[in-house]
C-alpha cells in the first residue's frame, strides 16, 4: 500500500523504508542467533551440567546435618507477578542426611518459630529449589537463615550474611535503597 | 467506494501482509512444523527412546514395578516423575535426578523397566518449541518479547486468511475444479498453488491464526497479572498430616499404585499417564490424564501417606472459558490424538510454509513485471509523457 502513497514525490523515509525494508528480516533472524548461546547456557544449568547454580555459596553446616547452597543465576532478584520479588536457590544434602531431613526452609530473618521457617525446598535430596521472595525494603546486613527439620522433630538452624549468599541482591537491595 | 476498487484494496492488502517480513513469516512456519513432529524425530532418531515389547505378549509394568526396576539397576537414582506419552511406541520419560546433582530425563522401557538411556544434551524437542514459541529470547520477566513477536503473527495470518478469501472470487468453485496448471510458466503455477493449497487449507489457517493470537492475549493477561484461571491454589500439607517417626527415617507412603487405584475408583474416567512424586515431606502426589475430552488433562492431587484425595482438577470443573482458552495449545501443536493428528498438522504446516513461499515468488514476480512495465513507461514517457500509475499492473492478479 506504500506504493500508492509513495507515487507522486517519495520522501526520504519512504526510499530508505523501500530500499531497507527486507533487511528487516536479517535482523529478526539474527535475534534467536543471538541468544542461542545463552538458551545453552541457561539448558546446562537447569540439567544441572554445570552446578548446582551459577554461584555456589558452598557447604553449610546446620546442627548435625549439612547442605551444598546455591544461587541458581548470578544475578538480581526477578520480579514474579503479584508476589514480588523472588531470588531462586538450589540445595544438595549431605549423603548422611538424606533419609534423616523432612524439610529445608529458607527465610531472610531469622524465624521465631519452626511455622515461619520460611519457603520449603522442592526437589529431591541431590537438587532441590527454592523462591525466597526478597523484600525491596531488606536491610544490606540482613542474613539469610536456613532451617531444617528432621523424620524425629529435631530442629536445626544456621545463618549466613545475605551478601555472601547472594552479592546480586545486596547490589540491587543497595539501588532500590537510592531510589527516592 | 467501487466494488471494483474496493476488491483493488483488499488484494493490496493481501499482498503487503506477510511484507517485508516474509522470511521471517517463513521460518516460524518451518519451526512451527517440526516443532509438531519433534517427538518422532528424536524418536527415528534415537533408538532408547523406543518402547519395544520384549515378546508379543508382553504386558506393559504397573508404576511400582517401573520404580522398583529402576531402583534394582539403579540404587541411587531418584525419581521425580514419570510420564507415558500418548503414543505407544514411546519409551516412558522418567525425570530423575542424580547424586551428582544432575537433573535429566531417562527413556524406561515400559513392558521391562529397563533404563534404556538418558535423553540427549540437545534437547531437540524443547528447541525447536522454544524457537519457533519464543524466538529463543529468554523470559526474564513475565513473558518473553520473542513470545510477542511470534504470537503477533497471528493477527497478519488471520487478515490474510480473510483477504485472501475475499479476493480469490468464488474460491468455493476451488474445491470443485481444482486447477494447478504446470505448462504456462512459474508465474501462473505457483498462483494456483498459492489458492488451490489455500483453499484446502481455511480451516488449518483459521486454528493456527486464532490459536497464536490467543497466545498474544495469553501473554498480555499474564503480564498485566489478569488471570482467568479457576483452579484453586492446593495448600501444602499441615504439619499434623504429616507423621512423625520416632527412629528419624521418612515416613511410609502408600504405594503408587495404590494411590491411582484410590484415585481411579473416586473420579471415574480419570487417566494415570503421568505421575508427579511429592516434591517435599509436606507436598502431595500428583495423578493425571486426559478425560473423554482429549484437549485436556484431569488430575487428582493426592496425601501420599494415607491416601486421601486433597483435591482434583476436573474437566467439569472448568469454566466455559478455560475449556476454550486450555484448548487452544492442543489446538496449535495437534498434539491431542496421537501421531495421525499430529502428521495432519506436520503436512499442512509444510503447505501452510509453502504458501508463505509461493505467495512472496508470486509478489516478486509481479513486482518484477512491474517494475519492467514501470522502466518501459517511464523511457516512453520521455518521449510520449503520458504517465500511468504502476498500481494497475501490480494489481492484475486479482482478475486472474
Amino acid at each position: 500500500m506504500s506504493k500508492t502513497t509513495a507515487a507522486p514525490q517519495p520522501s526520504r523515509l519512504n526510499v530508505l523504508w523501500h530500499k531497507w525494508r527486507f533487511h528487516l528480516n536479517i535482523l529478526l533472524l539474527l535475534i534467536p542467533l543471538g541468544f542461542m548461546p545463552k538458551y545453552f547456557t541457561n539448558a546446562a544449568l537447569i540439567r544441572g551440567d554445570t552446578g548446582l547454580g551459577e554461584h555456589e555459596i558452598g557447604e553449610i553446616q546446620v546442627g548435625p546435618w549439612s547442605l551444598r547452597l546455591a544461587e541458581l543465576r548470578d544475578e538480581a532478584p526477578r520480579r514474579d507477578g503479584a508476589t514480588g520479588h523472588v531470588k531462586a536457590f538450589n540445595a544438595a544434602l549431605c549423603d548422611a542426611c538424606i533419609e534423616q531431613v523432612k524439610a529445608t526452609y529458607l527465610r531472610i530473618g531469622k524465624p521465631r518459630s519452626l511455622r515461619a521457617a520460611g519457603v520449603i525446598f522442592f526437589g529431591t535430596p541431590y537438587r532441590m529449589g527454592a523462591s525466597l521472595p526478597v523484600p525491596e525494603k531488606t536491610q544490606a546486613d540482613a542474613e539469610l537463615w536456613i532451617t531444617m527439620e528432621g523424620w524425629d522433630g529435631a530442629m536445626h538452624q544456621a545463618a549466613i550474611p545475605l551478601s555472601q549468599a547472594s552479592p546480586a541482591t545486596i547490589a540491587w537491595l543497595n539501588k532500590q535503597g537510592g531510589k527516592p | 467506494m467501487s466494488k471494483k476498487s474496493r476488491s483493488k484494496l483488499w488484494f493490496l492488502v493481501h499482498s503487503w501482509l506477510a511484507l517485508p517480513i516474509w522470511f521471517f513469516v517463513l521460518i516460524v512456519c518451518v519451526t512451527g512444523t517440526l516443532a509438531v513432529v519433534s517427538q518422532e524425530i528424536v524418536w527415528l532418531a534415537n533408538p532408547q527412546m523406543r518402547a519395544s515389547p520384549p515378546s508379543d505378549d508382553a504386558r506393559r509394568l504397573s508404576y511400582d514395578q517401573i520404580l522398583a526396576a529402576m531402583k534394582k539397576a539403579e540404587p541411587q537414582t531418584l525419581v521425580s516423575a514419570i510420564n507415558r506419552p500418548d503414543e505407544s511406541h514411546f519409551a516412558l520419560d522418567v525425570d530423575v535426578n542424580y547424586p551428582d546433582g544432575r537433573s535429566v530425563t531417562v527413556y524406561v522401557n515400559p513392558y521391562t523397566g529397563v533404563i534404556q538411556g538418558v535423553a540427549p544434551t540437545f534437547n531437540f524437542k524443547a528447541f525447536t518449541r522454544a524457537l519457533h514459541g519464543w524466538w529463543l529470547v529468554p523470559f526474564t520477566n513475565g513473558f518473553s518479547w520473542g513470545w510477542y513477536l511470534v504470537s503477533f503473527l497471528g493477527l497478519p495470518l488471520l487478515v490474510s486468511l480473510i483477504t485472501g478469501l475475499v479476493v480469490y472470487k468464488k474460491f468455493w468453485k476451488g474445491f470443485f475444479k481444482p486447477t494447478l496448471r504446470f505448462r504456462h510458466g512459474a508465474r501462473i503455477f505457483w498462483g494456483d498453488f498459492h489458492r488451490l493449497s489455500g483453499i484446502w487449507s481455511i480451516w488449518f489457517i483459521a486454528v493456527i491464526s486464532v490459536t497464536g493470537t490467543w497466545f498474544l492475549i495469553e501473554a498480555l493477561l499474564f503480564d498485566n497479572q489478569i488471570s482467568i484461571s479457576s483452579e484453586p491454589i492446593i495448600p501444602a500439607m499441615a504439619r499434623e498430616a504429616v507423621p512423625l517417626s520416632p527412629d528419624g527415617s521418612p515416613a511410609p507412603q502408600i504405594p503408587l499404585d495404590r494411590a491411582i487405584e484410590i484415585a481411579m475408583q473416586k473420579i471415574p474416567g480419570l487417566e494415570a499417564s503421568f505421575i508427579s512424586l511429592p516434591g517435599n515431606a509436606y507436598s502431595h502426589l500428583d495423578i493425571g490424564g486426559r478425560g473423554w475430552y482429549p484437549l485436556m488433562y484431569q488430575t487428582a492431587t493426592i496425601n501420599p501417606y494415607n491416601g486421601e484425595i486433597a483435591a482434583s482438577r476436573l474437566l467439569s470443573n472448568r469454566t466455559t472459558l478455560e475449556f476454550v482458552t486450555e484448548s487452544m495449545r492442543p489446538l496449535h501443536t495437534g498434539d491431542f490424538g496421537g501421531l495421525w493428528i499430529k502428521l495432519i498438522w506436520f503436512f499442512f504446516g509444510l503447505v501452510l510454509s509453502m504458501m508463505v513461499l509461493s505467495g512472496l515468488l508470486i509478489w516478486t514476480k509481479r513486482t518484477a513485471l512491474a517494475t519492467a512495465n514501470a522502466l518501459k513507461r517511464s523511457s516512453k514517457k520521455q518521449r510520449t509523457a503520458t504517465a500511468q500509475p504502476s498500481m494497475s499492473s501490480e494489481t492484475s492478479e486479482a482478475s486472474l
